[in-house]
């Protein structure tokens, strides 16, 4: 038998190195165009987003129901052709509906670009929103409703997002089986008129850029102009609610969705770098306090997960897991015990050495193909950051001690301000 | 174009090769030739549960992901009827400790009482989570045994029920990993910022001094042709009735692959695929609806599965899903409809090699079928497909006696 060689390999730091960055210009009509080449195929992957999340829309619904809406009928094209022609070009494309930006991401072949952008700007700028199809779509929407409703992690979620974001505001407010019949073909046209117009357009496009990508970008998209004024929105302030602890009963459940957390600050804030390291030390990770006790220590789950998002009028942090029924109690006493041990016990530096080189792996991996750094440049953009962020980020990364975990928590984990859903 | 290398040890143990230089990242794949195909019926889940365990340490690196992390790795697996496979990306200049990590665990596992039995408990809880505790979740687990009744393709890879997992010996844990995790029964891609000699030697370097562990050869009983049609009904308190229809096809590497693939296509892809048109949009019988091919190696499956609209009767829904497969029997496809299956198949083939984990799955995948450069030329047997290839195939396979159907209706849409 050949002997082994166990010699542990040298372990180089991880270096993020340099982030490729974007390039900015602005169409005639001053829409901003973010261009950022990358990758070895000649694609591209073209992001068009707009402040039209639910924030802006005063009927629950509305804004995601007038993005979804969108690909179903043009002035001239119907939902039936208009699918066959991107489908017949190789392209795929992503309706998205968040609580602060909508839009779409369309994936193409560059030499179907033309073409692509010019069915793109029909999606855009000329839906007509027919009421057959509207029909259909609410009816699909109620089912997948009705078929969440037997999940437990959405009927935690969906609670969670009340309890701390308040029932009034579009952050928090729950749907409701109702909801579904009050939308109309008027209310869509106002809600689209009113918020997919250039003023609060970007352009993000990511790939093989090509020397005539800038031209049919302005052919298409520059000489758009609002026919209408931009409507303004209350500026409502989300408000938690008094009750920390909901429990939602699910008759025959077989497992409780726990979901333990809070607003908190956003990626605007000075903390939130430190923010985002201490929730990979708490759940962030495989290797992590909650993953390594709940999941590999008792087996109570199948995987438990901590993480922090940003909004633009706040932010959540929250915990996550599904667990059997007769072990919920012992899981969230276990949670919190897991967070008042980071607020008294600062974590050893063998733990953090781990995660820092662990994350700064992981920043990377965020900057691999044009992809993914489309994605992580359009999530600093929508706060009105640029890759300076993520050098701050991989700066605490790096220079982060105990004890500054320990304080973070004690700050931002405070037990009596966490709510505690459960569902099951 | 995707350039690879590949040398073989003299273990058995086959290592491909494929540089990208656009990437800071490699990508580490190994790919075992075992899955849940290979179980003993009495004691199926194990495949699934076994790569749990290979998370667990050995007796001389007690903790796997600890090591990667440091090394700013990112890694896991996945297990489905025919393998078994474990992906890993690292910072180029960490690669080796990717190396020294699978290459330990390959060699032997600590085999633990402690270790086995949460994970016996976590992978219960995978299965209370994503079969039992969600509407419609356990389908699946009723449409296989309705399809297949002798290849062990009749249970899935979680299990066929729970008390199999509960009940794995450790002595049966020890049996498995000697029989199946060998370099002779795996396959070793890296992608990504790294030379192939390089990737060679480490290989070398790493795995060359692993014993070839003579794996039994596989023997497993075919399915016999199916000669009638299949019905099952279950009740359940969900929102709406589910349809779920499975017909019997070749293996992975028959030539009617291709086209099937293409028809799924024709009947699911995207929004303008045509049971989405037909049945969805305009007759308002389904809320969503999708058909896929199950690509196993052994003879698959053309599965289709849609949930109704409110108030649909079940069995009219039915009849509507067979018009539209007749359809496909009876008539060609338009020369445009054909081209565009093929245009979306060919594009998103381009934007899936854009990944350097998806290039080093993939070429395992076709090392493993036997020929590694279909990872190439596959695209070619798309293109070559023409309407009178889908004629035949649809005639062919899409019979009622070759159907399996699953009525899974809801008690509280009382009206059907």
């Amino acid at each position: 038998m050949k002997k082994r060689s166990l010699i542990q390999p040298r372990i180089v730091p991880v270096d993020l190195g340099k982030i490729p960055d974007a390039k900015r210009i602005s169409l005639q009509n001053n829409i901003p165009v973010l261009l950022i080449q990358a990758g070895t195929e000649d694609i591209s992957r073209i992001e068009f987003t707009l402040s039209a999340g639910s924030v802006m829309e005063n009927l629950p619904l509305l804004a995601s129901t007038a993005n979804m809406m969108l690909a179903e009928g043009t002035k001239n094209y119907t939902a039936v052709k208009l699918n066959k022609t991107l489908d017949f070009y190789g392209s795929f494309y992503n309706l998205f509906a968040e609580r602060d930006r909508a839009g779409i991401v369309i994936y193409c072949l560059n030499k179907h670009l033309e073409k692509i952008l010019g069915l793109a700007s029909e999606i855009l700028f000329h839906p007509v929103f027919p009421p057959d199809e509207l029909k259909t779509l609410m009816k699909k929407r109620l089912s997948w409703y009705l078929i969440n409703r037997e999940k437990v992690n959405s009927l935690a979620m969906d609670q969670f997002f009340e309890s701390i974001f308040g029932s009034s505001h579009p952050y928090g407010r729950k749907v409701i089986a109702d909801d579904f019949n009050k939308i109309d073909n008027a209310a869509l046209k106002d809600f689209h008129s009113g918020f997919y117009r250039p003023e609060t357009l970007a352009i993000i496009v990511a790939g093989n850029i090509h020397e005539n990508t800038v031209d049919l970008l302005d052919h298409y998209f520059g000489k758009v102009v609002s026919e209408t004024i931009r409507p303004t929105v209350p500026g409502r302030i989300p408000e938690r609610q008094k009750n920390r602890k909901v429990h939602i009963d699910k008759p025959g459940a077989v497992q409780t969705a726990i979901a333990i957390g809070s607003s908190t600050i956003n990626k605007r804030h000075p903390d939130y770098p430190g923010l985002k390291v201490l929730n990979v030390v708490l759940g962030g990770y495989f290797g992590s306090r909650l993953m390594k006790n709940i999941r590999e220590a008792r087996g109570y789950t199948y995987g438990i997960n901590s993480s922090v998002h940003s909004l633009d009028l706040s932010g959540y942090q929250i915990i996550s897991a599904e667990v059997s029924k007769k072990n919920t109690q012992n899981a969230v006493e276990e949670i919190f015990k897991e967070i008042s041990l980071l607020q008294r016990v600062p974590p050893e530096n063998e733990e953090l050495a781990v995660i820092k080189n662990y994350m700064l792996g992981e920043m990377v991996r965020m900057f691999d193909g044009p992809f993914a750094i489309a994605e992580s440049f359009r999530s600093a953009w929508e706060f009105g950051l640029d890759n300076t962020y993520y050098y701050r980020l991989a700066e605490k990364i790096k220079s982060i001690e105990s004890d500054e975990i320990t304080s973070l928590a004690k700050t931002y984990y405070d037990i009596d301000e966490l709510y505690e859903i459960t569902a099951g | 174009m995707i350039k690879f290398n590949r040398i073989c040890l003299s273990n058995g143990l086959r290592v491909l090769v494929h540089e990208d230089r656009s990437t800071p990242l490699v990508a580490m794949n190994i790919l075992y030739d075992v899955g849940s195909r290979d179980e003993d019926p009495d004691n199926t889940g194990m495949a699934h549960l076994f790569e749990h365990l290979m998370f667990g340490g050995t007796a001389s690196i007690p903790e796997f992901d600890r090591h990667l992390q440091i090394a700013g790795g990112e890694n896991n697996a996945f297990t489905n009827p025919d393998i078994t496979d474990y992906y890993i990306t690292l910072p180029a200049n960490n690669i080796e400790t990717g190396f020294w990590l699978e290459s330990d665990r390959m060699h032997s596992i600590d085999f633990s009482q402690k270790n086995l039995d949460i994970q016996k408990n976590v992978v219960i809880e995978e299965f209370n989570q994503r079969y039992l505790n969600q509407p419609y979740g356990d389908a699946m687990l009723l449409l296989r045994p309705l399809s297949y009744k002798v290849h062990p393709y009749r249970w899935p890879t979680i299990g066929m029920e729970i008390d199999h997992i509960r009940n794995t010996p450790l002595h049966k844990i020890k049996e498995f990993f000697y029989s199946h995790y060998a370099p002779d029964n795996a396959i070793l891609t890296l992608t990504g910022n790294i030379t192939t000699d390089y990737a060679f030697r480490l290989a070398e370097k790493w795995f060359g001094s692993i014993e070839k562990r003579f794996v039994t050869p596989r023997n497993l009983p075919a399915e016999p042709l199916q000669t009638e049609e299949r019905i099952l009904t279950a009740e359940r308190d969900v929102p709406a009735s589910a349809l779920y229809k499975a017909w019997h096809i070749g293996p992975r590497l028959n030539s009617n692959f291709y086209t099937l693939d293409l028809i799924t296509d024709l009947l699911a892809g995207g929004e303008s695929g045509r049971l989405y048109t037909k049945l969805v949009r305009e007759k308002k019988l389904f809320t969503e609806i999708n058909a896929y091919i199950t690509s196993d190696i052994d003879p698959g499956l053309v599965i289709f599965h849609g949930k109704t609209m409110k108030g649909i009767d079940i069995y009219k829904a039915n009849d509507e899903v067979n018009n539209i497969i007749l359809t496909l029997k009876e008539k060609q496809v338009p020369v445009p409809e054909m081209e565009k299956v093929k245009n979306k198949y060919e594009s998103a083939n381009i934007y899936s090699n854009t990944n350097i984990l998806n290039k080093a799955l993939n070429l395992a995948y076709y090392e493993l079928l036997g020929n590694p450069d279909m990872i190439n030329t596959e695209v070619d047997l798309y293109r070559n497909t023409d309407k009178a290839m889908v004629l035949e195939a649809a005639g062919k396979y899409f019979t009622d006696i070759n159907c399996s159907t699953l009525f899974y209706k809801s008690i509280r849409d009382s009206s059907k």
